[in-house]
């Protein structure tokens, strides 16, 4: 490359390669938050946008007004402290159900022989690469009260009236569980997979039982992949709102349904903005936790 | 260690459990009963009331060329991400861009979703761009967390690449830059492509952040399943479903076509 | 395996100029030093290689020549040109990796051309070049194939070719035949010199493996800690190390501890304790009186014999501990009256002995002054 604009490329190879993601980060993913904050310090106006500016004009003067009355707002209505503490339950029972179901997959393919790993590792991916939207659709199909389970016990005599499955936590539940279940398997996987066989055979040797290996041994060794796994599945959990608004119901409290329905429903962009923040305040410290898993 | 037939018979279960629903979707797509799940007989006409359907059809299309994009964008920045991260050692603001790189994969849809519309909104308001919202601020949005998505995957293989290759193609007179294309790049090549195909799933799949930051006339096709979901059960989405999973499963078997014909190349001639 | 009989083969003794200096270099990782201050020139068509065991700083050492390491300080001179600020890409010197690095998506033709297309070399001088190497590394009917289908042997020669093919003025090796078994590594070595020796190229080699650099080797550089013990053609580390490091890691080798009793300019007669002698070495030694010394006797130079021989000079009484062996010799473990054991190969050159010296015999194991050497650290 002969000309300035080429070598000048060329020279700061390196600064461009760092700054041109950075700036879009910057930008894109960073300045966002800084909106929201501010924002939500605003006043719902009927206006376009549909809030108050913060600064104004008067007399020559800045004015600068924060309202906090936002926020104030989550803290007396009792619904919004209900719903994050529903949310973060949701989300951590949903995680704990995808660590049991999830963890003795991640251990039957690590176990079974290379060929056939790779098979069932494609099993695991594939319905993640079908729409997410779709799975949670398919549940709605299972669930309902003339859906497939309620059909099935039915027609089997089993019961005699339909079970309410739908428009329940316990939907919400297993809708978690489900498709998030990828994304425990995987982490769990890569790190059983390391497990050095010859560790399990020396445990039994000196005289450790099957379920005694697994407690000392495997478990511990383990514990990055699933703390991982976990995190995986509760952060994003937590603020989920497309299955507990197809799977759940009127009182299922999800602070991510809040959050829509405060924006689209209600209008309220400085409200919904607060529960953003509130929300991101509450994930922030899972979220340093899993940085310093990832390494 | 041997596999005890219980941890067996519970790998079954999880299989079972993870496969029954996509089963579910395709088994019901056939019904003839627009109940979906009450079988009334077999039948393919939602088929084709789906390939009939405009709005279905736009959307469709619509989610395609945004899926496109994003998954082009973010491969570039992404792996420009991966790289800096991996092979340049302490740079300035180090933390910072890693924490920004890694953020976005745990992310609550809804908290990037208010939070670009609101940037973008502002943004109107102080410079007049993006003037309303439309495909780009969708793309925008897609690429901006399907890239953290491209630089785990592109990380990953960049951590394990032989540096002594690279070295060696630096001491038979290779320069930086053509060390990259002649060495790097085609080492970190699979990792490429599985990370586009994974950000255009995202980006195709993505329901929540395309509802804050479209705009009129561009809804993707999530949005528009999600509206007729919201109301029930609907057969002929049963029937994008089969479509979409059928597609998935041919693009799965031919890339495991490619991956084995590969592998068995190069044992034919040792 | 190369031995130069002529002066004119062994430029280090006639006072010809350096091909490679390498003046004071250190190389620091934060407060680990890896290269302490090394010295040492290299000359034309000379196999020079630098022994020592790993962390030694030894490759470190060789990838400063070839640029993949920077040099904390010192210089280095290739043909009279300084190498400060010259990148890899730039430098005149070619290295052969351990892993051999072969670019893995490319076959062996376009491995081993890749260095010339570099150069700029039009492409139907390089397709003779090409062919040129790969017959005289016995590659012929493998150009098409990748990496991954050939055999390590076979990726060592493509390693080599690709680095060959240049001409470089300097050939680096690290540890070229490490991941070869044994036999192919015997075989490899002899290959080594005789393409060094057609081509003229002056090689300097890693490695470990002390049998290996002393068959290679024009001379040996001898590291310990980053800093060069002995430099010295393989005759001389072996018979006159300079201390107990180059010794014990040379071959094998009876360590005898002492106080100096007597000192002249061709005698040295050390008070060894621990074997309960007086050594006689013909040699002088400057030292101060009763200084610490120690006698480095190799094992195939004592004799041993169930009667105590006439006229030599050294000769101590002790009891066969050990045989071993070995075929075509035999190594025996005498302990001596005070407790020490010696250790002396002899070859078995009748086939049987009238009374084979075995087991429990008392025996005596003798050597004359000339034997042995006497080192001050």
């Amino acid at each position: 490359m002969t000309t300035a604009v080429g070598s000048f490329f060329l020279k700061h190879r390196r600064l461009l390669v760092i700054a041109v993601p950075m700036v879009w980060l910057l930008i894109f993913f960073l300045a966002p938050f800084l909106v929201v904050f501010k924002i939500s310090f605003s006043e719902a106006a009927m206006a376009r946008p549909p809030y108050l500016p913060l600064t104004s004009w008067e007399d020559g003067r800045l004015l600068i007004t924060l309202n906090l009355g936002n926020y104030q707002f989550l803290l007396e209505d009792p619904l919004y402290l209900l719903s994050l503490i529903s949310s973060v339950q949701i989300a951590a029972v949903s995680t704990i159900f995808a660590l049991l179901i999830g963890y003795p997959m991640a251990w039957y393919i690590a176990r079974s022989p290379s060929k056939r790993r790779n098979i069932l590792l494609m099993l695991v991916i594939l319905p993640f690469w079908t729409s997410f939207l779709l799975r949670v659709y398919a549940w709605i199909g299972i669930l309902r009260s003339t859906g497939v389970i309620n059909n099935t016990l039915l027609a089997l005599g089993i019961i005699d009236e339909p079970l309410v499955m739908l428009q329940t936590n316990f939907a919400v539940y297993i809708g978690i569980v489900y498709t998030y279940l990828p994304f425990m398997i995987l982490p769990l996987y890569a790190n059983l997979s390391r497990l050095d066989p010859a560790l399990l055979e020396a445990a039994a040797d000196l005289g450790a039982k099957p379920a005694t290996t697994f407690l000392t041994v495997i478990l511990p060794m383990s514990l990055p992949g699933i703390i991982a796994g976990s995190m995986l599945v509760f952060i994003p959990a937590i603020g989920e709102f497309v299955i507990p608004a197809l799977l759940g119901g009127p009182d299922t409290l999800m602070i991510g349904k809040i959050l829509w329905t405060e924006f689209f429903n209600n209008r309220d962009w400085p409200v919904a903005s607060a529960v953003a923040m509130v929300l991101l305040a509450i994930i922030v410290l899972p979220l340093v936790r899993f940085r310093r898993a990832r390494g | 260690m041997k596999r005890s037939p219980l941890l067996s018979i519970m790998a079954l279960i999880g299989f079972i459990f993870l496969y029954a629903p996509i089963l579910s979707l395709v088994v019901y797509s056939f019904n003839e009963s627009s109940l979906v799940t009450v079988w009334s007989g077999f039948s393919t006409k939602w088929y084709g009331e789906l390939l009939r359907d405009p709005q279905i059809l736009g959307a469709a299309w619509i989610s395609l060329k945004v899926a496109v994009a994003s998954a082009t964008i973010s491969l570039v920045l992404g792996t420009m991400a991966s790289l800096a991260l991996v092979r340049y050692g302490r740079f300035r603001f180090r933390e910072l861009f890693s924490g920004m790189t890694t953020a976005p994969l745990v992310m609550p849809d809804v908290i990037t979703g208010i939070s670009l519309l609101l940037l973008f909104v502002t943004m109107e308001a102080l410079f007049g761009w993006p003037a309303g919202r439309g495909l780009l601020t969708i793309i925008i949005a897609h690429t901006t967390f399907c890239m953290a998505y491209v630089a785990v995957v592109v990380e990953t293989r960049l951590i394990n690449v032989d540096r002594s290759v690279e070295e060696a193609a630096a001491d038979l007179g290779a320069k930086p830059l053509r060390i990259f294309f002649d060495v790097t790049l085609p080492s970190i090549a699979p990792a490429l492509v599985s990370g586009w195909l994974l950000a255009f799933t995202l980006s195709l799949d993505d329901l929540v952040i395309a509802s804050f930051v479209a705009g009129p006339g561009s809804t993707t096709l999530p949005m528009l399943i999600f509206s007729k979901v919201r109301l029930g059960v609907s057969p002929d989405v049963n029937a994008l479903a089969t479509i979409l999973i059928g597609l998935v499963a041919i693009g799965i078997a031919i890339s495991a076509f490619v991956m084995t014909r590969n592998g068995r190349s190069s044992e034919t001639d040792a | 395996m190369n031995e130069r009989q002529s002066p004119s083969d062994m430029p280090w003794r006639n006072g010809s100029e350096p091909f490679v200096r390498i003046v004071d270099v250190s190389r620091s990782y934060g407060p680990v030093v890896a290269v302490n201050n090394v010295s040492l020139d290299i000359y034309k068509g000379e196999l020079f290689c630098l022994l020592g065991s790993s962390g030694c700083g030894k490759t470190t050492l060789l990838r400063m020549l070839a640029g993949l390491e920077t040099v904390s300080s010192g210089r280095i001179e290739i043909d009279g040109q300084d190498m400060a600020g010259i990148s890899p890409w730039d430098r005149p010197t070619n290295i052969m990796f351990q892993s051999y690095a072969l670019f893995p998506h490319m076959n062996v033709e376009r491995n081993i051309a890749y260095g010339l297309y570099r150069d700029g070399v039009p492409r139907t001088e390089v397709t003779d070049r090409v062919a040129d190497m790969i017959k005289l590394v016995q590659l012929s009917g493998l150009e098409r194939r990748k990496p991954d289908q050939l055999s390590g042997g076979q990726r060592q020669r493509v390693a080599l070719a690709r680095s060959l093919i240049k001409r470089p003025k300097l050939l680096l090796l690290d540890e070229p035949l490490a991941a070869l078994d044994k036999k192919l590594r015997e075989e490899t070595q002899f290959e080594l010199v005789n393409i060094q020796e057609k081509l003229g190229v002056t090689f300097v080699v890693v490695t470990h493996d002390q049998e290996e650099a002393m068959t290679l080797a024009t001379r040996i550089g001898v590291m310990r800690n980053g800093v060069i013990e002995q430099i010295a053609e393989p005759r001389e580390i072996y018979e006159y190390p300079l201390n107990r490091f180059v010794a014990d890691f040379i071959g094998s080798v009876n360590m005898f501890e002492g106080v100096v009793s007597e000192t002249d300019p061709d005698r040295t007669l050390i008070r060894c304790e621990d074997a309960d002698m007086t050594i006689t070495v013909s040699h002088g030694v400057s030292c101060s009186p009763n200084q610490r010394l120690w006698f480095a006797l190799r094992p195939e130079k004592p004799e041993i014999s169930r009667h105590r021989p006439d006229g030599v000079d050294n000769v101590v009484e002790g009891v066969v501990e050990e045989i071993a062996y070995r075929g075509n010799l035999s190594i025996f473990r005498v302990r001596l009256k005070t407790g020490k054991q010696i250790d002396l190969t002899r070859t078995n050159q009748e086939r049987s002995a009238e009374e084979p010296i075995t087991w429990d015999d008392p025996v005596f194991v003798s050597w004359d002054a000339a034997s042995g050497v006497v080192l001050t650290s």
